[in-house]
């Protein structure tokens, strides 16, 4: 069996910005479908299983994880073979300039590249240049050229290594959410207390729209969202804007930028985890969101949780998370199945 | 004949920040053994004797410099973060996010540099901050970050070398070791001629802070004529066309009142006569490269400037063409020669 964290790796190295899944669904469908009774593809692209458990629990169960992720669209050509692009989900513009990205499904390799220092006037460094003058350089001398390789349309994602940081941690693109899309196929390989209903969605960062047609086309009791979150626990923060810790467990949030959650479910997940013993972490600010907000109101409504694990530096480049996070926050979904279940 | 993509792109991969070159002196030395005598100057330059006869004939010195600007860590913070700086010109415009790799004494550490969450930047007008005001993590308590690394140690941005379409290679370091390339390329094209001259390369340490490889370097050669190989600006759109050469149009000959005119126009001469393209490049005072440093070196060296032109420099995505460094090193080889003819009498 994989581990945990190759599985995120192998799931990471695959592009799938949003509207443009299809890779990403292909993989997880061949790695869950011998181990669901039920798999199909929706008409949004959602990917939607349904597991049989031991028993059949009282409330209906979904588990979901976005397969997409932050990236580029190429939205014109110039002349001269240089492309210009906007962000697809909320992209700072300073993690973008400098940074080398591949483009379309054959991967072509791109530079934003940004003209030497030497020639920046004071203001130039210290500003932050305008989206829209920024440019990816594939090498081509014409668009004639550069058409012949690229179309307006294509995506683009981050160049982006996978290494290890220090002992404990991992760097890398794309951990939002392909971890959280990881733990719930670890979840599909294994043998579950109860019966659940698994989604793996698109578009969750141009607006959560995926999650729209996964909750009504299931209709759950309970929503279980994972997915990672914003730990700013990092030098020169101020602890009341740390939100999250790497290496203090799963966040279970009471409220975010999007979504109020169930407080009774809020509540239950760290009882269980202090009667599991498994490290867990509340979401110390409202910020930020997921598509719980979609699933909370799916068709009569939803009980909602999200569940996440801790990340550094979303929606860059560089992601890092704690690879004890990943395990514990397995085994509070374990958990909670069992208890939610039995609800 | 060589193969000069593949060896800028080996020579990107290195590491050799100013200051702490030995992987990259490693693979020059490597690729300079075939045409002379190699050794390492105390000061990190690596020197390579290719030709010696008549000490009266004039004796050429080709630099083009080794080193690339880098990060230098500074201080280990209380909770495991690094604080550095610059280590030669960084641009503090791409840092944030950027993954890095530390050179330490164990092997490579790797890092990112750290960049603000949304919900600290909402509603403020955003800036970039200076380099000394970054943070970089690499997932350690300060206990850890001290077993792995130490202050002074080195790194880079984590970047690949790569080809882009067309001839164009892309990658850090292509600044200077594209020049490097290209002198290779020369002394791969003047392999069977008898020597016309002396002729003493040198792939010069620490250019990026100052020159000062360049410098001990060239006092101890003690050339009467010099070549410095370095790169330039290729225009990009983001950029002034007056300051910039063109990607793919031909090596930059430089014009400057550091530089020996003579040589400034030999060198436009000869690109006519070798039907090699090429550009010119004024430069109202000093030229910033190691030209500075070798023109006024003991009496002063009669000095020239090459430069190969680049997009992105100072960046990890710092671009080349390769027809541009072969036609550089063509321009080389087609210099050396003619000192040699006009040598002849010394």
């Amino acid at each position: 069996m994989v581990s945990l964290i190759d599985l995120i790796r192998e799931l990471c190295d695959i592009p799938g910005v949003s509207g443009w899944e299809d890779p990403v669904r292909e993989k997880i469908a061949s790695l869950v479908q011998e181990h669901c009774e039920e798999l199909h593809t929706d008409t949004l692209g959602n990917l939607i299983a349904f597991k049989k458990g031991a028993q059949r629990p009282k409330n209906k169960l979904l588990f979901s994880a976005h397969m997409d992720e932050v990236g580029f669209i190429i939205t014109h050509i110039e002349e001269d073979g240089l492309l210009r692009f906007t962000s697809v989900g909320g992209i700072d513009t300073r993690v973008v300039v400098g940074k080398s990205v591949e483009i379309g499904p054959q991967r072509l390799y791109g530079a934003v590249g940004s003209k030497a220092l030497h020639l920046h006037t004071d203001k130039e460094r210290e500003e932050v240049p305008d989206r829209d003058k920024l440019f990816i350089d594939i090498g081509a001398r014409s668009r004639e050229e550069a058409l012949e390789h690229v179309q307006p349309g294509d995506r683009a994602i981050f160049y982006a290594p996978f290494l290890p940081l220090g002992e404990n941690c991992i760097l890398g693109r794309a951990f939002d959410d392909r971890a959280g899309c990881a733990l719930l196929v670890k979840l599909l390989q294994s043998d579950l207390p109860f019966d659940c209903h698994f989604a793996f969605t698109v578009q969750e960062e141009t607006g959560c729209t995926g999650a729209v047609a996964a909750g009504y086309a299931v209709a759950p009791d309970i929503a279980i969202a994972v997915e990672t979150t914003t730990a700013s626990d990092i030098a020169g923060v101020s602890a009341d804007k740390v939100v999250s810790r790497l290496g203090k467990g799963p966040v279970v949030s009471f409220m975010d930028g999007g979504t109020v959650y169930d407080s009774q479910l809020y509540r239950l997940a760290f009882d269980v985890a202090q009667r599991e013993q498994i490290p867990c972490q509340t979401k110390s600010m409202v910020a930020g969101g997921n598509e719980s907000r979609s699933l909370q109101t799916a068709k009569a409504g939803s009980r909602v949780m999200a569940v996440s694990l801790p990340c550094r530096y979303l929606h860059s480049p560089s992601n890092v998370l704690h690879k004890q996070d990943v395990e514990d926050t397995y085994r509070l979904l374990h958990a909670l199945i069992r208890e939610l279940g039995n609800d | 004949m060589m193969n000069t993509k593949q060896i800028l792109l080996d020579f990107s991969a290195v590491t050799g920040i100013a200051g702490k070159e030995e992987q990259a002196v490693q693979l020059g030395a490597k690729l300079l053994e075939p045409y002379g005598k190699v050794r390492v100057h105390p000061q990190g330059s690596l020197l390579c004797r290719v030709w010696e006869t008549d000490p009266a004939a004039p004796h050429l010195l080709l630099d083009a410099h080794i080193d690339e600007i880098g990060i230098i860590i500074t201080h280990i913070e209380e909770d495991g973060f690094l604080r550095v700086a610059g280590c030669g010109g960084m641009d503090r415009r791409i840092l944030m996010a950027s993954p890095v790799v530390i050179d330490a004494r164990s092997g490579p550490v790797y890092g990112v540099f750290c960049s603000t969450p949304p919900h600290l930047t909402s509603g403020k007008e955003l800036k970039n901050p200076k380099v000394d005001e970054m943070y970089v993590d690499i997932g350690c308590t300060k206990e850890q970050a001290e077993q792995r690394v130490f202050p002074g140690d080195r790194g880079t941005l984590y970047a690949p070398s790569r080809t882009l379409l067309g001839d164009a290679c892309c990658g850090k370091a292509l600044d200077d070791r594209a020049g490097c390339t290209a002198i290779l390329y020369a002394l791969e094209l003047l392999k069977e001629d008898a020597p016309c001259c002396n002729l003493t390369v040198l792939f010069s340490s620490m250019e990026e802070v100052g020159g000062q490889g360049a410098k001990t370097a060239a006092y101890e050669i003690s050339p009467t004529h010099a070549i410095a190989v370095d790169v330039s600006f290729a225009h990009t759109p983001d950029a002034p066309r007056a300051k910039c050469g063109l990607l793919g149009e031909g090596p930059m000959v430089g014009f400057s009142p550091i530089l020996s005119h003579a040589i400034s126009r030999q060198l436009c001469d000869l690109a006519k006569e070798e039907e090699i393209p090429f550009q010119t490049e004024v430069m109202g005072g000093k030229t910033g490269t190691n030209a500075d440093q070798i023109a006024t070196t003991r009496s002063g060296v009669l000095t020239g400037l090459v430069s190969i032109p680049q997009k992105y420099m100072h960046t990890p995505l710092e671009t080349v063409s390769v027809a541009d460094v072969e036609n550089t090193g063509r321009l080389l080889a087609a210099y050396v020669r003619s000192l040699g003819k006009e040598g002849k009498g010394w």
